[in-house]
């Protein structure tokens, strides 16, 4: 496996050259797979550039991750591209850090409509709040489960 | 035959009810208790016949295994990931062992990849003819539930034979996959792959081509391209709306770059389009079958693998039988990941269910529906 | 009500009409004396036996496996078992693996529409203690938990035979139980 990424560097290349200020952070885990650390505050703006300036348009799904101990949610958007052909193999995390006791975030519906699910399934599973979200209720849970969100790292289950 | 008739334009059946009432609405409670909808709840609400609103109520079947799989170690996680889609269980068994050994930075031998592209393949005949029959119970077609049963067993048996188990394998572990080739094999899947591509015509003659069928298919719950890719859609409801995405061709993993097959796309994005899509797609499989016995290297099949999920960020992902199945897998040193996000094709297709239903005919919502392939369980986990 | 009664004591119709439904009653308990002690037993269980009607509903996986039962190869229809959508006309729930708290209050909706003599199939290990999702937030450990179970099968899915063999045992128990006592 060839160890150069020319086209994630270019891409990484683009998006620091366009938002000096908000990326905190980018890493290419290996060939096809890069993560960029955004601001909460800029995350929609940076998700509109990358749909209408470097063809992302293809949502592939959101996680959450709680960790507990840093004291922080961080929200992966998971986005490739279609309309590009030569770049459909390569997956952009764009990632947010909120805190764990105030988890308010933009909603990201209005740049790519497919994350509506995933962002409800978010809101169920850790209690982040997605601002501006068409409709933010439980998706999965709405009968089986009337605890705190049980996918937190706090929240144990007995194992009889 | 002579050509099939084209469907009923809906303009020449416009029902009264929308055009004096207007706003009177009926919801309706489609599911879990009801042959056309599986372990789900549409809410649909309709204005006469039209439908005007659905949402999708999942969660029959929500067991919570991205917190099971944070609890158990990476080996004994195998069979809870595979229950999700048993009919099609070792495509995402393939998800998981990829995302973890590409942390673990194992490769895989050259024969057990090849293994692995054999059993995934005959999942994908087995599930596409899974969905076939269910359609045929939603289409009133019983010739068609029981046909695709019944040769389904075809490949069970052939899975059993190089597994051990009929639908639920666990043949992939990380590092490579658990048995080899028994004998005979090879010559039994060439004889069952081409009885399977004769049986195809006759599906074709009794369903696909039927006017029963086309004309209750053609131009019903249309999904266009660009509607398609902003939702996120993939597989089969992806590529019957003129999209070639596949990731066996764009991200070629597997023995998939060395196979020769087509990817299958039909421009129309309606349930028709889909449907063929699943044909077309169980005849390129018979056809990587047939390759893979003729040239599957030898060599080991199976690589050691560590047991520990080393500390780092995966995200694997491959193209089971309805589309896309991933997962973002977090370790942390242990043996247990720290975070495994499971995303499957069901629960992508899942954003166009209201898509393909909003505005068409009540009577036509299980052949719109079922078009999606939309396997509850899978979408829950 | 004491209004009630003394017009009915004078009207000689509702008198009559009371006597005799004491003497329904005690001829519908000599009825069913004589329906379980006798061959007529055997025709309505025989009769019982053979149409055992599921209702359309799966709960989990296991419904790949009902369903392959169900097909071609299997044929669950030679012995009576017909999947229907109707559950005021159907007599058996295959309850097809894990339950989830959602799922298991629409089971119990189903089960008290369904009219008597109805029967419960718990299939698979999660139907009968919660299988491999035993330690999730959100399921239901067990079948018995919410609703009378009359067979078991273990397996994680059952094959399509177990499923035959514990339809043929549901058929042994019909055949051997009173008819009245049922469901």
């Amino acid at each position: 496996m060839s160890l150069s990424h020319e086209r994630e560097d270019a891409l990484v290349q683009k998006l620091k050259e366009s938002f000096p200020a908000d990326i905190k952070e980018t890493n290419i885990i290996r060939r096809a797979r890069l993560e960029v650390t955004v601001a909460p505050e800029k995350i929609k703006d940076v998700a509109v550039f990358l749909r209408d300036k470097l063809g992302f348009d293809h949502p592939n799904g959101v996680s959450a991750v709680d960790y507990n101990r840093e004291n922080r949610f961080e929200i992966v958007y998971h986005v490739s591209s279609i309309s590009i052909k030569g770049m459909r193999d390569l997956v952009l995390d764009l990632k947010e850090s909120v805190p764990r006791n105030a988890p308010r975030v933009g909603s990201l519906v209005s740049v790519w409509s497919g994350v509506e699910n995933y962002e409800r399934e978010s809101f169920e599973m850790f209690g982040i709040t997605f601002e501006g979200h068409p409709r933010l209720e439980k998706l999965f849970l709405t009968d089986n489960w009337d605890g705190p969100p049980p996918l937190r790292k706090d929240i144990r289950f007995p194992t009889d | 035959m002579s050509a099939p008739p084209k469907p009923v334009p809906l303009t020449t059946v416009e029902s009264t009810e929308t055009s004096d009432s207007g706003a009177q609405t009926l919801t309706l409670s489609v599911g879990p208790q009801h042959s056309g909808s599986g372990h789900m709840r549409l809410i649909v609400e309709v204005d006469g016949d039209i439908i005007v609103n659905v949402s999708p109520d999942p969660g029959y079947v929500h067991r919570g295994i991205e917190k099971i799989i944070e609890l158990r170690n990476i080996i004994k996680s195998i069979p809870v990931i595979e229950r999700p889609s048993i009919i099609d269980a070792s495509n995402l068994n393939h998800a998981w062992v990829r995302s973890i050994e590409e942390i673990q930075g194992v490769e895989v031998p050259r024969r057990g990849q090849y293994l692995r592209t054999l059993l995934n393949e005959m999942n994908r005949i087995m599930s596409h003819l899974y969905w076939l029959s269910i359609y045929g119970v939603f289409l009133g077609h019983t010739t068609m539930f029981m046909w695709p049963l019944g040769d389904r067993e075809l490949f069970i048996d052939l899975a059993e034979k190089l597994t051990g188990a009929r639908i639920t394998y666990s043949y992939l572990v990380p590092g490579g996959v658990r048995r080899d080739l028994p004998p005979g094999f090879a010559e039994e899947a060439v004889k069952r792959t081409e009885y399977f591509e004769k049986r195809l015509k006759e599906y074709d003659r009794i369903f696909f081509n039927n006017p029963l069928f086309t004309s209750r298919a053609k131009g019903i719950g249309v999904l266009p391209k660009q509607k398609a890719i902003e939702l996120g859609c993939t597989g089969p409801t992806l590529r019957g709306s003129g999209v070639d995405a596949d990731l066996r061709k764009d991200e070629p993993y597997a023995a998939y770059p060395e196979l020769d097959f087509e990817v299958s796309t039909r421009p129309d994005g309606d349930s028709f389009s889909r449907a063929m899509v699943h044909m077309d797609e169980m005849r390129e499989s018979c056809k990587i079958i047939r390759q893979i016995v003729k040239k599957i290297p030898s060599g080991p099949i199976r690589r050691k693998a560590p047991i520990v999920l080393p500390r780092g960020v995966a995200y694997g992902r491959v193209e089971s039988a309805r589309g896309e199945c991933s997962f973002y897998l977090i370790g942390e040193g242990g043996d247990k990941p720290y975070r495994a996000r499971y995303i499957t094709g069901s629960y992508r297709n899942m954003a166009a269910i209201p898509a393909v239903l909003l505005g068409s005919r009540l009577a036509d919502m299980p052949t719109a529906w079922w078009s999606i392939d939309y396997w509850p369980v899978e979408a829950d986990r | 009500m004491s209004a009630q009664r003394t017009a009915q004591e004078e009207d000689p119709v509702a008198t009559l009409a009371e006597g005799l439904s004491i003497w329904v009653g005690k001829l519908s308990d000599l009825v069913k004396k004589v329906v379980d002690t006798g061959p007529i037993r055997n025709v309505i269980n025989w009769a019982r036996m053979y149409s055992l009607w599921p209702v359309n509903i799966t709960t989990a996986c296991c419904s790949a496996e009902f369903g392959a039962a169900s097909g071609a190869r299997h044929d669950l229809e030679r012995f009576g078992v017909l999947p229907i959508g109707s559950l005021r006309q159907s007599d058996l729930i295959v309850i097809e693996g894990t339950i989830t708290k959602k799922m298991a209050k629409r089971l119990r909706v189903i089960y008290d529409q369904m009219a008597l003599p109805r029967y419960v199939i718990a299939m698979g290990d999660c139907a009968m203690s919660g299988g491999l999702f035993h330690d999730s937030y959100s399921i239901v450990n067990g079948a018995h938990e919410f609703v009378p179970v009359d067979v078991y099968v273990p397996g994680c899915p059952p094959r399509p035979e177990a499923l035959e063999q514990a339809i043929i045992m549901l058929q042994e128990k019909i055949r051997r139980s009173k008819v009245y006592e049922q469901g």
